[in-house]
């Protein structure tokens, strides 16, 4: 259903978002971090790297499943979704708390 | 963005002696507290599942497999996986943070927790909760 090959244009988009996510909102990287604010239901959107470990990546799914939390599933890997941060250091998964001014959250959650 | 972790919900536990075990959360502590400055909640769950029990078992020998051993203890949130199920047991007046302070109230806690358990099980609702995580 869902394009099996992401363009080039909407993964820039993607990229775009996040660096203005980094730049003005607030947002928590990484495993632990991520599943805390599931916990809490602070997290709006999660995003996950596409080599993440698959039981790793059911478990965020699951409790972004239970937190009604939409989940984006990266297409690159940690290192790629790093580099999309802004960061020199691999990111596996990350959780946005606020959006800043960013619109991420209204066009990306339809994308599983 | 809906809060999960609430009373009632099933969960199991990841670390300790009761790993594998299923539990039900009876009260939560999101922001912790002076002693636990951490999120935790008191959950009871359960130590020894109920046997299998087949159709040529007699009444005492039904009696005796549908036991149910239970626990309350004080969990910390990352030792927590939690799950979909719910278990609506009303354990609220049994299990408090101060029956754990000593150890003939947790015994006692146990006990009826135990006993309602038991009951729930017997009604055949919830067979999820009842039924051994096999791993």
């Amino acid at each position: 259903m869902a394009p099996a090959k992401k363009t080039k244009k909407t993964h820039e988009s993607i990229n775009n978002r996040l660096a203005l996510v980094m730049k003005s909102g607030k947002y928590t990287l990484g495993y632990k971090t991520v599943l805390k604010t599931l916990r809490n239901s602070k997290g709006k959107l999660i995003i996950i790297a596409n080599n993440c470990p698959p039981l790793r990546k059911s478990e965020i799914e699951y409790y972004a499943m239970l937190a009604k939390i939409g989940v984006h599933h990266y297409n690159g890997n940690n290192v790629d979704l790093g580099t999309a941060c802004g960061k020199y250091y691999r990111v596996c998964c990350l959780s946005i708390i606020d959006p800043g001014d960013s619109d991420i959250i209204k066009n990306m959650p339809g994308d599983h | 963005m809906v809060k999960f972790l609430k009373p009632g919900k099933a969960v199991l536990l990841l670390q300790g002696r009761y790993a594998g075990r299923k539990a039900v959360i009876v009260r939560n502590f999101d922001d912790g507290t002076r002693d636990r400055p951490y999120g935790h909640c008191l959950v009871a769950g359960i130590k020894k599942y109920p046997s299998k029990v087949i159709r040529k078992d007699n009444t005492k020998k039904t009696a005796k497999k549908s036991r149910v051993k239970a626990f309350v203890k004080v969990v910390n949130y990352r030792h927590l996986m939690p799950t979909r199920y719910t278990l609506d047991v009303d354990l609220k007046d049994v299990v408090t943070v101060d029956t754990l302070q000593s150890k003939d109230k947790k015994v006692t806690a146990s006990k009826e927790t135990k006993k309602r358990l038991e009951e729930r099980f017997k009604t055949g609702k919830n067979r999820w909760f009842f039924t051994k995580l096999r791993f």
